[in-house]
């Protein structure tokens, strides 16, 4: 047993300085959200004149450190060992520990990612500090070194501004998708690079990693329209129409999650609190009622257009356009309006200039 | 030999029916019924689906006020078998530190333990951050985001879903594992075991208990504080009505607007 250590106050503040960020890697490469930690990260040191440190863990990392360096990170400080490879909680846990606690950084930025979050609150642990999960904005009071965390809570309705003025370092896990990945520098970079190669003791070793199974490559998060259907398809068949209207309109194709119980479509379509959220340019909702665990995946869509018998669906509330009628009738017709559209003459020479 | 599982459970007000005091910006308890937490739900139906094949022993540990009884009784009512409330005034307002910390130490008074099942998240707080600071100050392997789970000889085998595919690892016990919201279908309480875990009581356990110092838990143990809280506003969406015939409108509108872009 570790030990049940209480989270300790440090006496001399003034003495944790610079900004650390934890850089995911997934499979051998930079997580894309590796990126988006330098950049917020870069933004933080910058306002306070700190450097800013990347923690990178794997096997066979000296590219990705090189990237991470391109992208801004002043220092890279690498572990690797063959038996890196794989994400493993205790031993991840243990490196990037000890190099917190021998480095003092002032913040330390870890992605709320799945894998991220099962690190951080280890680390906090392990350095008797505390942690704010999940932030989606961060700043840094130029005069006092403080973090200001902000972070969505009760089901997404209320913003929370959370401190930890007394711990260090001051740490956060933010959430994937909200930070820019900032622009890449001049090739070679100027920060510095240092790969440890490290030996892992068998005992910390006991979790095996026995298969990984890579989603199909459908990625919701990433598509500029979604077109979901819902129990208002009437069954399996509905969902060739609803594919059609997402290769009209050149995107994927979301569910609700009775359909995915019901194997209308697989799972990894699912949108809401318990499948993917998504944040699109344009969103359809075709026979979808509206219920709040669906809502919580896709309100932060920037259009979004619902279809759908009831006029009084909860929907209706959550939508931009609301087409009162049948799927099987609207979404044929909205395909023809589709295919019909023609911009008019000064539309289209702006679509052609941009397109140049 | 008997497994024995812990059950890691929060008591959380309802989600569907959460009331913020407009002037506090905090949670109007008075006015919020309360309830188990789902994915805690979950959890309890992976420990009981393992003892389902296994003989083993369950034991609910949860840190919260008094009324989280009403959580506990559902639980033993589902088929646990040993109920802890670990609860005392020095507890409140804990943030994920603390929480972990005595949840802890309530854990490692228990005589033994092989497999600790916490939930993904708690629907109030959701950080996930509590079985993880559990599992770091007991000093074991830990499996999170499970939407699977299978014990065999001495090792749990678990799926566990990551953002771009799914992960299949093996572990020895002990372990603590967190399971997915909705990754299994909770069973029902039954009514007869509803009444003997009336019966039967809760085992209460305070601070001195714990033997904890006061200044390590709840608030004042807690890092982190809130300095502000805002509501965030609901965008106004029109809701503009279409119909069949209005759709080419619509759609005009969308690429006039750039929702749309006029591909070559
Ligand atoms: C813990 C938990 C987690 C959950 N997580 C999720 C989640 O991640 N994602 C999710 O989606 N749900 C989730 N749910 C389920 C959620 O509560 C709802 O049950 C679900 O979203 C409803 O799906 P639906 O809208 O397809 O079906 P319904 O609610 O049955 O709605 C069907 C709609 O279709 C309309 N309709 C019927 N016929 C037609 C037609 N011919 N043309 C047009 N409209 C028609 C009806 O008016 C109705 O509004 C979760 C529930 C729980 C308890
Ligand atoms: N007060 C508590 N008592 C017991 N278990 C808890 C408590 N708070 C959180 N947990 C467990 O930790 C999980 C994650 O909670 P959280 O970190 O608050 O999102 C929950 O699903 C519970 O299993």
């Amino acid at each position: 047993m570790v030990g049940l250590l209480f989270a300790k106050p440090v006496d001399k503040p003034e003495e944790y300085k610079n900004v650390f960020v934890y850089l995911e890697n997934g499979q051998g490469k930079l997580k894309r959200v590796a990126l988006e930690m330098i950049g917020i990260g870069k933004q933080l040191a910058s306002k306070v004149n700190e450097e800013l440190v990347g923690i990178l863990i794997g096997n066979d990392i000296e590219d990705m450190a090189k990237e991470a360096a391109s992208y801004g990170c002043d220092r890279v400080i690498g572990t690797q060992s063959k038996d890196l490879a794989d994400f493993r909680t205790v031993p991840y846990a243990n490196i990037v520990g000890d190099i917190v606690l021998k480095e003092k950084p002032n913040v330390f930025l870890i992605p709320a990612t799945r894998n991220g979050r099962d690190l951080a609150s280890r680390i906090a642990v392990k350095c008797q500090a505390g942690v704010t999960a999940d932030c989606t904005e961060l700043d840094i009071e130029a005069d006092t070194h403080i973090l200001s965390a902000h972070r969505p809570t009760y089901g997404e309705s209320m913003l929370a501004e959370i401190l930890c003025r007394k711990h260090r370092p001051q740490m956060a896990t933010a959430r994937a998708g909200i930070f820019k990945v900032p622009d890449r520098s001049g090739e070679p970079p100027k920060g510095k690079i240092e790969i440890n190669n490290v030996k892992i003791d068998k005992e910390y070793l006991v979790k095996e990693i026995l298969e990984f199974r890579k989603k199909e490559k459908i990625d919701l998060t990433a598509a500029e329209t979604v077109v979901s259907g819902g129990l208002g398809l009437g069954g399996p068949e509905g969902f060739k129409q609803i594919e059609q209207l997402a290769k009209v309109l050149g995107g994927e194709v979301g569910a609700s999650r009775p359909t995915a119980d019901l194997g209308w479509i697989s799972r990894d379509h699912q949108v809401g609190q318990t499948g993917t959220t998504v944040r699109p340019k344009l969103y359809v909702a075709a026979g979808i009622s509206g219920k709040i665990q669906h809502i919580m995946g896709m309100k932060n869509s920037e259009t979004i257009i619902a279809i759908n018998t009831d006029p009084n669906a909860e929907i209706v509330k959550y939508s931009d356009y609301f087409i009162n009628d049948d799927v099987k009738k609207v979404i044929p017709a909205l395909i023809k309006a589709l295919k019909n559209y023609k911009p008019e003459a000064k539309d289209a020479a702006k679509a052609e200039a941009v397109s140049k | 030999m008997v497994l024995e599982i812990v059950v890691m459970v929060k008591q959380v007000p309802d989600s569907q029916e959460v009331v913020i005091d407009p002037v506090t910006m905090n949670l109007n308890r008075s006015l919020t019924r309360n309830v188990t937490n789902k994915a805690d739900e979950n959890a309890l139906e992976a420990a009981l689906s393992i003892k389902d094949k296994t003989p083993a022993k369950i034991t609910i540990v949860s840190m919260g006020p008094p009324q989280t009884e009403s959580t506990m009784i559902e639980c033993l009512a589902r088929g646990a078998d040993r109920a802890v409330l670990v609860s005392d005034r020095a507890f409140g307002g804990a943030d994920t530190y603390p929480t972990g910390l005595t949840v802890a130490s309530a854990i490692s008074k228990l005589e033994h333990f092989d497999v600790i099942i916490a939930g993904e998240e708690s629907s109030d707080s959701s950080t996930g951050h509590v079985g993880p600071g559990v599992a770091e100050f007991l000093g074991i392997e830990q499996i999170t985001y499970c939407s699977k789970i299978e014990y065999s000889k001495g090792h749990i085998t678990a799926e566990r879903e990551l953002e771009d595919g799914t992960e299949v690892v093996r572990c020895p016990v002990p372990v603590l594992i967190t399971m997915l919201l909705g990754s299994n279908f909770p069973r029902r309480q039954s009514l007869r075991r509803k009444i003997d875990a009336t019966k039967k009581g809760i085992e209460l356990w305070n601070l001195e208990k714990l033997g904890l110092q006061p200044e390590w838990v709840g608030v004042r143990g807690s890092p982190t504080i809130v300095r502000r809280m805002q509501s965030i506003k609901e965008r106004e969406r029109a809701g503009k009505r279409i119909t069949i015939e209005t759709i080419p409108e619509m759609v005009k509108e969308l690429y006039e607007k750039n929702i749309l872009k006029v591909k070559k």
